[in-house]
């Protein structure tokens, strides 16, 4: 029912707290951060991750569907930003903006947009493609008990509800009802009923629920666990990497590289900077790169 | 302990803004998509915390996650045609029968759960607190009325469609425009007319068709779900 779907990958089977920690570093680098290489460095750690995922065609989904977004960004930007020097073309003239002037900075500025959505997209399809749902509440059952008791009954009663739905069309139809009509508001009509009846059977079994939680001696101790994640070695090295990369992150921003400046007129970019932005992504590339060897190397896997 | 924590959570909220303007200090203009998602989640906190403090019982919390589905279910067939869903009318029904609290949790877990098939993104956040808001406003209206007042859900759904889509706008406006100016502003909410006209018709269009059985069937399992202990109910006897 999930679009979560198990793989035989390192990446799957690390500790939820560990990926989710990736996750969040990125997604704060690559808010925190607007020099386009490094953006540009983040964005290719965090493709190897995820082809190493073996998720690669879902993301490629995800890709689609943001490039449209980010061609909204960069018109939006170019068309409605006066700032920047460099006139690329000059438009017509348009009530209420004036004459239409794009700029290469405004452009550049709005692909830089784009890539750091790219990044955010990409950080999200790891999220919802590699991490179980059930894991994450698990983990987070520890501080909210009784939210994440709700959530996990919800995600347990959705496919349960669906068939539910197709339960009672198939009574109705039983009796008589007629789905398939061209008019759509005598199809709707037929619809409602049926709507109605789902919520009630729903509330019904909901007290049924809570009778047998309450049968069960819910809400009388602490909440117990059935099962455990497993804390290994890869969860300890890829932490110590994310450990590292956050306090190179801190290094750079109080040094000011990964700021830059697209107004008025773009800034050149640094030898250095590029080089401090591979070696930054380096450390997120690990992840693809320990999963490599987990797969050629028996002796690895059996470690860690 | 509760006031404590709301005050705590408005103190600090309120400083992170003033940090944001007053310049040379580490806050000083601070990517706005972190501080707002910051915000955001400050604000839901103190509701999901209020809850996890109550003494809720068993038949609560089912209630919560059945109609929790019930509303993610809603959503996902829509998702083609975007803001045209019944979701926000169910969490806003709920929330009007059995209050703040359930509004505020039925909202924020219906957008997250339906997330899980719609797929995660920085956009979840905002879309928890707007549900969650939608809600906590209807309960308000809601608040100590005997009968059904129509009328006044279905104005405040058709608000509600457009007040959902200004908010949502704030996050698009905050994390991917730029100059954050009132002409890019404007724009923004120019651009969005048509998905928020869209969920305002929806709201209007699903309160009307199931409005009223829905309350009725809420009704009548809130009633249910009320348990006078007996050692409280000594002046009854």
């Amino acid at each position: 029912m999930f679009i979560y779907q198990p793989k035989n990958t390192l990446i799957h089977k690390v500790h939820p707290v560990t990926l989710i920690l990736y996750i969040f570093i990125i997604c704060l680098f690559s808010l925190t951060f607007s020099h386009p290489v490094f953006l540009l460095g983040l964005f290719i750690a965090i493709s190897m991750v995820i082809i190493s995922s073996e998720i690669t065609k879902e993301w490629f989904a995800y890709l689609k569907f943001s490039i449209g977004f980010i061609l909204i960004i960069m018109i939006v930007n170019s068309v409605l930003v006066r700032a920047g020097t460099t006139v690329l073309f000059w438009g017509p003239r348009i009530p209420g903006l004036g004459r239409i002037r794009i700029t290469l900075e405004a452009l550049s500025y709005g692909g830089s947009m784009g890539l750091r959505f790219l990044v955010i997209i990409s950080a999200f399809c790891l999220y919802t493609y590699v991490l179980h749902p059930d894991k994450v509440l698990k983990l987070m059952g520890r501080w909210g008990n009784k939210s994440v008791l709700a959530l996990t009954l919800a995600t347990r009663l959705f496919p349960l509800m669906v068939s539910d739905f197709r339960r009672i069309t198939e009574v109705q139809r039983c009796r008589g009802v007629v789905f398939n009509g061209k008019n759509v508001w005598a199809k709707v009509k037929k619809y409602i009923p049926i709507l109605n009846i789902m919520l009630l059977s729903s509330l019904e079994r909901s007290f049924q629920l809570a009778e047998t939680m309450q049968a069960r001696g819910y809400g009388l101790t602490n909440r117990s666990y059935y099962t455990r994640e497993l804390w290994r070695p890869r969860d300890l090295i890829i932490i110590i990497l994310i450990f590292v990369s956050l306090l190179m992150g801190l290094w750079l921003t109080v040094k000011g590289f990964p700021t830059y400046n697209f107004y008025p007129r773009m800034e050149p970019i640094k030898f250095e900077e590029v080089i401090l932005a591979g070696l930054f992504s380096i450390l997120f590339v690990f992840p693809a790169f320990l999963n490599w060897g987990w797969k050629k190397w028996p002796l690895l896997k059996s470690k860690i | 302990m509760k006031k404590y924590f709301l005050i705590i959570v408005i103190f600090v909220v309120i400083s992170l803004l003033g940090f944001s303007i007053i310049p040379k200090n580490p806050f000083y203009n601070i990517n706005w998509s972190i501080m707002s998602a910051l915000i955001i989640g400050l604000a839901m906190l103190a509701f999901f915390w209020n809850f996890e403090k109550q003494g809720v019982s068993s038949k609560e919390v089912a209630l919560i996650a059945t109609m929790t589905t019930l509303a993610a279910v809603s959503r996902v067939p829509f998702a083609i045609i975007m803001s045209f869903q019944p979701m926000t009318f169910i969490v806003m029904i709920t929330g009007y029968v059995f209050g703040v609290q359930t509004g505020f949790m039925v909202g924020a877990l219906a957008a997250l759960v339906s997330n899980f098939f719609l797929g995660q993104g920085p956009w979840t956040p905002w879309q928890m607190f707007c549900w969650g808001m939608a809600g906590v406003i209807s309960a308000l209206l809601g608040n100590k009325k005997k009968e059904f007042a129509f009328t006044k859900f279905i104005i405040l759904a058709a608000c509600w469609g457009f007040i959902h889509g200004w908010t949502m706008n704030l996050w698009h406006w905050v994390s991917f425009v730029f100059p954050l100016t009132l002409k890019t502003f404007l724009a923004t909410y120019i651009a969005s007319f048509p998905f928020d006209t869209l969920h305002s018709l929806g709201n209007v269009i699903f309160s009307l068709l199931f409005g009223k059985t829905f309350y009725t069937i809420l009704q009548r399992f809130k009633n249910k779900i009320i348990v006078v202990p007996l050692d409280n109910n000594a002046d009854i006897v």
